[in-house]
């Protein structure tokens, strides 16, 4: 995989960007997923889980989608999942990250049942396979804010 | 609904490409009166007048709010304009707006809609476009933090899609060849100067693993216009209206991770039956089309719609599309006006150019990229982040 980088100040200059458009932006939460980012922060992935009905609903919104009610619980997820597809980011990407390139958006099944959108960390590029297992790691991108993010379990194919 | 209750009879569109001096409202006005003159009709007898959102707005002269308040009926002096207003569903607004046509016409309010589309993107910076673009197909909490974009999107499908049914990379860039084609016989199309190769568009920058830059579309300023009554009035005041004989929708999500359908292989349970509805309503099959007019914006996505329309089987189009079935002259012609990838994107614009199009393959004003003795053909739309489908079976005659 030829490499993407690219001189940021240079793409700075011809666009006439500041520092501003370089900042990355991270999740707001809403009300209902406040405490899906505070147990990230602790390094813990949870899950909102409906009480009358058990539905998972991940994103989660404000009432469970299946049966509309409000009582819901958090639940722990295991932090295993597989790998179903992925992209490696060479260019063209929002500027922020740019400095990342290149990089891997993918689409994760969680043991668990729900679909997340993230980042494949600590991997060999060469390596990635879909249906291959993963594990959840916790990346401290502020002291406010925590991704989740997922890596192979088989350590043969961490790069 | 009845088959062929409704019929569009006229049509007017600009090129689309890099026109930063022709403001949307420019393009508005003029694509307004191609069709109303294409249609034959007086500007008069215009009872309804709807436009599409564009998407990105300018706050110092912001074509949606002049829209929605009412400019162009005044603007094009549409006198005998009742009803005015706007309608978006993002990549579908082509047929949610003319949903809403079907329910003036129906109301009785109005006999003779019109509707417009027009687009700038060139008005702004490329920082500004990224930065739409950024979160336009993306959930902004749980998708942007990653860095995940619309080409990351379509190229994790593709990946997938590839790996399940064993599509190679160079079928994905015959679907770009083909549309590069067809492109090439269309006076509007953004990319109408230059045809591309399989080798050329596989070996192109590489933007989003598996995509190159030839497999992702390209922005356009655009747009396009048509006139839409009911079937009666079509008859008396057109020689070649063309009907809606059966149509099928349906709507999956807004966040690809809760799509209905999972594996990537399988896109076809979700977007076959729609297809099925529309042909079963029309009382027409895959076999009756002579045209399929696919809007899908990557290549992946041309494939999985082929795969659904029943003249291919599931997981094959990429073969089909590679022994240039679906180019100029093949068998079963699609996306006759070269489709975002080469036609161009005009935002909310894309299936409004396929809807244009439609019509004038079935109207014989198709030119050079005509299909001879079209009839009847399968025309398509969805937007967001691939968040629906529909499929609307439309002729130049009402099958008895
Ligand atoms: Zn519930």
């Amino acid at each position: 995989m030829a490499s993407g980088q690219i001189d940021i100040e240079t793409i700075k200059a011809m666009l006439g960007l500041c520092d501003e458009d370089l900042v990355k932006p991270l999740p707001i939460p809403t009300k209902w997923s406040k405490p899906f980012w505070e147990a990230a922060l602790q390094h813990k992935l949870v899950l909102k889980k409906c009480s009358k009905c058990g539905n998972i609903d991940h994103p989660p919104y404000m009432y469970c989608t299946a049966c509309m009610a409000d009582d819901h619980e958090w639940v722990e997820a295991s932090g295993k999942g597989t790998l179903a597809a992925y992209a490696i980011n060479i260019f063209g990407v929002p500027f922020p990250f740019w400095a990342d390139l290149p990089y891997v958006v993918a689409l994760i099944d969680l043991a668990e049942g729900p679909r997340m959108i993230s980042n494949i960390v600590e991997c060999d590029h060469d390596r990635l396979e879909n249906g291959m297992e993963l594990e959840v790691v916790f990346d401290d991108v502020t002291d406010e804010v925590t991704l989740p993010k997922w890596r192979p379990v088989d350590e043969s194919r961490r790069g | 609904m009845g088959i062929g209750e409704f019929a569009i009879i006229g049509t007017g569109e600009v090129p689309c490409g890099n026109y930063p001096e022709r403001s949307e409202f420019e393009v508005a006005y003029s694509v307004a009166r191609m069709a109303i003159q294409d249609s034959g009709l007086d500007k008069n007898d215009i009872g309804a007048v709807l436009c599409a959102q564009h998407i990105m707005s300018n706050p110092d002269n912001d074509y949606n709010t002049e829209m929605v308040f009412g400019r162009l009926p005044e603007a094009i002096g549409a006198k005998g304009c009742k009803v005015t207003c706007m309608t978006s569903s993002g990549g579908a607004s082509s047929y949610s707006i003319r949903k809403t046509a079907e329910g003036i016409l129906r109301s009785g309010e109005a006999d003779t809609v019109l509707v417009v589309h027009a687009q700038r993107f060139t008005q702004f910076t490329p920082n500004e476009q990224a930065k739409y673009f950024s979160i336009a197909g993306s959930d902004v909490e749980w998708e942007v933090p990653y860095g995940m974009t619309f080409n990351s999107l379509a190229a994790m499908i593709t990946q997938g899609y590839m790996n399940y049914t064993g599509t190679t990379i160079e079928q994905i860039a015959a679907v770009c060849v083909a549309c590069r084609k067809w492109a090439m016989l269309q006076p509007n199309a953004m990319f109408n100067h230059k045809e591309i190769t399989v080798d050329k568009v596989v070996n192109a920058r590489m933007v989003s693993y598996p995509l190159t830059t030839l497999m992702c579309n390209v922005l356009g300023d655009g747009g396009s216009a048509f006139i839409m009554t009911t079937a009666e009035k079509a008859r008396k005041v057109c020689d070649r209206p063309v009907y809606f004989l059966g149509e099928g929708s349906n709507y999956s999500h807004r966040t690809i991770t809760r799509g209905d359908v999972k594996d990537l292989d399988q896109m076809t349970t979700f977007t076959a039956p729609i297809a099925k509805e529309a042909y079963e309503r029309s009382g027409l099959g895959p076999e009756d089309m002579d045209i399929y007019e696919i809007y899908g914006s990557y290549p992946v996505v041309n494939l999985m719609v082929m795969d659904s329309l029943g003249f291919v089987e599931p997981g094959k189009s990429g073969a089909l599309v590679e022994a240039g079935e679906t180019s100029p002259g093949g068998k079963y012609p699609c996306s006759t006006n070269g489709e975002a990838m080469s036609f161009g994107h005009s935002g909310t614009g894309v299936g409004f150019a396929m809807l244009v199009e439609s019509v004038r393959q079935l109207q014989g004003k198709a030119g050079a990229a005509q299909v001879e003795g079209a009839r009847f053909l399968i025309e398509n739309c969805g937007g967001g982040a691939f968040m629906d489908c529909h499929f609307a079976v439309m002729g130049n005659e009402i099958p008895g």
